[in-house]
C-alpha cells in the first residue's frame, strides 16, 4: 500500500495552511512582496473555510462619529471580550491594517459599499454604534482566490495537513496528503502560517447531525493541535462558544436578525432579553445565548426570533441579506413554511465549539504584535489563534500574518535541511488507518467525543466533571489507535477525528485553571460560579517534553490606547 | 440528500467536485456525472449551487432539520 503512494516535494518561502479568509489574506500580503507562496487547502481556494458559501458583515469603524473611532472601537472590544483580548495586540492586527484591508476589499472587486456607494450599517452584540457593514460577500472567498491566483500562489487543493516539519528550533514546513488520491506531501518552506480555523464536532450536536454546524465543519482544530505538538502555547482554549441558530439548522444569521431590529420572544409572546442584558436584543452573544438556555429551562420555551414588527423594506433587505451570509438559509425558511414578515422564527441554542469568546478575539495559537507563535517560523492567522476572529479580523490580521512572515523568511539565507528518516516515519504513521480492517469507524469515536464533552465539559463545567472529562478522553485515545480507513476521504475524517480529541483534551485541561465563570455558559464552572478580577487574563496552555505546562498572563486594561 | 442534482440540467462539468468544502460530492470520471457520495457530511453552505453553471443543483432540507 505505502509503496504505490506517490510522494511530492515542494519548497517555498512562506506555507499557509487553510485557504480560508485569514489564510488567503495572508498568502495575498506576502505574494505581493514578492514571495513564493503555497496554501495547502482541503477544499478548493474559491470555496473554503467559514465563508465558502458567503458572508454579509464586516465590523469597522469609520471615524463618522465619537462611537465611530479605533479609541471607542477599542474601549467596545475591552468591555465584551474582558479577560481573553489583549488591546495592543488587537490594535496591531485590527486597527492598524483597517485602511488598508477597506480598500483592499474594493480593489480585489468585493466591495462593501451598497450600489449607492454607501454603507449600509447595523447594530448588534453589545457595540456602542452600527459598526457591523452589512454587505454582499456571496463571491468574497472567489475573488480573494482570483487575487492570489493572479499573483502567483501556489494551492494543493484537497490537501490534508496532518503534521508540522520541526528541526528542534523552527518550522521548517509540513506534511499531508491528497484526500483523494493518497498522495503524499512534503512541503518545506522558510515560514509557516497556520489558518485552518476553530475546531467544529467537538460537542454534541442539539439536532443530532455532527455536520450541521455553525461554522465550518471541516474546521476540526488542525492548526492548534499541529502548533501544541511542537511546544506552541495556546490561550483562551477553554471556552466553548455557543451561539443562537434557526431550530434545526445552525446557520449564521443572528446579528443580522438581531441587527435589523428582530426581538426574541417566549412561549408567551413577551420579550425577554433586557431581564437579562441592559442591552436587550441588542446584547453581546454569550448573554444571548445564556439567556435563551436559562428562558428554556424556565419552562418559556418554544423560544422565537420576531421580525413581524419590521416594515417592508426592512423585511425585503433581511430577505435579501440573510441569503449572503448563509447562501441556504433562504431555502431552508421557504421549505419550513416561514416568513419572516409574519411568522416568528423559532430559534435553539447551537452546538458548542472551540473558538473565541467574543466578536473580536479567538481561541487558539498564541500570538503577538507580528501574529508570531512562540514557536520560530510558526505563524497564527483567523480563529485558530487567541486573538483574532469574525470577518474583519481575520482580513485585517491575516494580512498581517503574510506581512511577517516574509520578513522571517527573508531574514533566512537557505532553505532548512529536513530529517529523511523522521519524514518517512510520520508518512507511515498518517497511512496506517487504511491497513485497519477490523478497526473502529471515525463516527463512532467522533460520537464519543461529543456526548464525553458535552457532558463533562459543556455549559456547566466542574473539578470533577473535568478531571472525568479528561480521565475518558485519554482511554478513547487508546481506542482511537484502532481508528479504521477504507479510503483517502476516510482517512482525513480520522485525522480529523484524532485532532478534535486533542483539542478536547487541551480545553479540559484549561478550564481546570480558570476557577472562576467568564462569559457565561461559555465557560461556566458550577463550583466557581462569579467572575473575578484576578482572573482577567488569558490560561496560556504548552507542552514542554510530553508534559503539560500552564501558566496565567494577566490582561491590562487600564490603558486601553 | 441536502443537494440534489437535476441530471437533466447537469452538463457534466465536475465543479461542483471541486467546490465542495467538505468532499461530499465525487464526480464519476466512467458516467461523466456526479454523485453525493456522503450526505451526511453536507454542511448546506450552497457552494455547489452558486458555482454550478446550468443551475442543476436545489438544496433540499432533510425532516430532520425542518422540524
Amino acid at each position: 500500500m505505502l509503496s504505490q503512494i506517490r510522494e511530492h516535494i515542494f519548497e517555498t518561502d512562506v506555507l499557509v495552511v487553510g485557504g480560508g479568509l485569514a489564510g488567503n489574506n495572508a498568502a495575498i500580503a506576502a505574494l505581493e512582496r514578492k514571495a513564493k507562496v503555497i496554501i495547502a487547502e482541503k477544499a478548493s481556494l474559491e470555496r473554503c473555510g467559514a465563508i465558502a458559501g458567503g458572508v454579509d458583515h464586516f465590523m469597522a469603524y469609520l471615524n463618522t462619529a465619537p462611537w465611530d473611532t479605533r479609541e471607542a472601537y477599542l474601549e467596545y472590544v475591552a468591555k465584551i471580550a474582558r479577560g481573553a483580548i489583549n488591546i495592543k495586540i488587537q490594535d496591531a492586527v485590527f486597527c492598524r491594517e483597517l485602511e488598508d484591508a477597506l480598500e483592499r476589499m474594493e480593489r480585489i472587486g468585493c466591495t462593501l459599499k451598497q450600489s449607492d456607494g454607501t454603507y449600509f450599517r447595523t447594530r448588534a452584540l453589545g457595540q456602542p454604534g452600527p459598526y457591523f457593514i452589512n454587505f454582499n460577500g456571496k463571491n468574497l472567498k472567489p475573488a480573494l482566490a482570483r487575487e492570489a491566483k493572479r499573483l502567483g500562489v501556489k494551492v494543493i487543493e484537497k490537501c490534508m495537513i496532518t503534521d508540522l516539519l520541526f528541526d528542534g528550533d523552527k518550522v521548517i514546513g509540513a506534511l499531508g496528503f491528497n484526500i483523494r488520491t493518497g498522495d503524499f506531501y512534503i512541503i518545506k518552506s522558510k515560514a509557516t502560517i497556520l489558518a485552518t480555523g476553530c475546531t467544529t464536532r467537538l460537542f454534541q450536536n442539539p439536532t443530532g447531525l455532527p455536520f450541521n454546524t455553525w461554522q465550518c465543519p471541516a474546521d476540526t482544530g488542525g492548526a492548534q493541535v499541529m502548533a501544541f505538538k511542537v511546544g506552541a502555547k495556546l490561550a483562551n482554549m477553554e471556552y466553548m462558544r455557543i451561539t443562537v441558530v434557526p431550530k434545526g439548522f445552525s446557520a449564521a444569521g443572528l446579528n443580522a436578525l438581531t441587527g435589523m431590529g428582530g426581538r426574541f420572544i417566549n412561549a408567551r409572546g413577551e420579550e425577554f432579553m433586557k431581564r437579562y442584558h441592559p442591552m436587550g436584543d441588542k446584547a453581546p452573544r454569550s448573554a444571548l445565548v445564556e439567556a435563551v438556555i436559562k428562558e428554556i429551562q424556565k419552562g418559556n420555551g418554544p423560544i422565537y426570533i420576531d421580525c413581524t414588527h419590521l416594515s417592508k423594506s426592512e423585511i425585503d433587505h433581511l430577505n435579501k441579506t440573510l441569503g449572503y451570509d448563509k447562501d441556504t438559509l433562504p431555502d431552508f425558511l421557504q421549505q419550513k413554511g416561514i416568513d419572516l414578515s409574519k411568522d416568528p422564527l423559532e430559534v435553539m441554542y447551537s452546538e458548542g465549539m472551540q473558538a473565541g469568546p467574543a466578536e473580536v478575539c479567538g481561541s487558539g495559537i498564541m500570538i503577538d504584535e507580528d501574529t508570531s507563535s512562540s514557536v520560530k517560523g510558526l505563524f497564527g492567522a483567523g480563529d485558530c489563534t487567541d486573538q483574532m476572529r469574525c470577518v474583519h479580523v481575520c482580513t485585517t490580521g491575516g494580512y498581517l500574518a503574510g506581512k511577517k512572515a516574509v520578513e522571517y523568511a527573508q531574514g533566512l539565507s537557505y532553505l532548512p535541511k529536513n530529517d529523511v528518516k523522521e519524514i518517512q516515519k510520520i508518512k507511515s504513521s498518517i497511512y496506517v488507518p487504511l491497513t485497519k480492517k477490523d478497526g473502529i469507524p471515525f463516527q463512532i469515536i467522533e460520537n464519543t467525543i461529543r456526548r464525553i464533552m458535552w457532558d463533562y465539559a459543556g455549559p456547566v463545567r466542574n473539578e470533577k466533571s473535568l478531571k472525568v472529562a479528561i480521565q475518558k478522553l485519554e482511554m478513547l485515545s487508546e481506542e482511537a489507535e484502532k481508528l479504521k480507513a477504507k479510503d483517502f476521504h476516510e482517512l482525513m475524517r480520522v485525522h480529523e477525528a484524532k485532532q478534535i480529541l486533542e483539542v478536547g483534551k487541551i480545553m479540559c485541561h484549561a478550564s481546570l485553571e480558570r476557577k472562576e465563570t467568564r462569559f457565561g455558559v461559555f465557560h461556566f464552572r458550577s463550583d466557581y460560579p462569579e467572575t473575578r478580577e484576578e482572573f482577567e487574563g488569558e490560561i496560556v496552555i504548552w507542552q514542554e517534553n510530553g508534559k503539560i505546562k500552564k501558566e496565567f498572563k494577566k490582561l491590562d486594561y487600564t490603558k486601553i490606547i | 440528500m441536502p443537494p440534489f442534482i437535476d441530471m437533466n440540467k447537469c452538463s457534466g462539468c465536475s465543479i461542483c467536485d471541486r467546490v465542495c468544502p467538505l468532499d461530499v460530492i465525487h464526480f464519476d470520471h466512467e458516467k461523466k456525472s456526479p454523485i453525493v457520495k456522503y450526505p451526511d457530511e453536507c454542511w448546506h453552505c450552497g457552494s455547489c449551487r452558486l458555482e454550478c453553471p446550468t443551475a442543476a443543483i436545489k438544496i433540499m432540507f432533510s425532516p430532520e432539520m425542518i422540524y
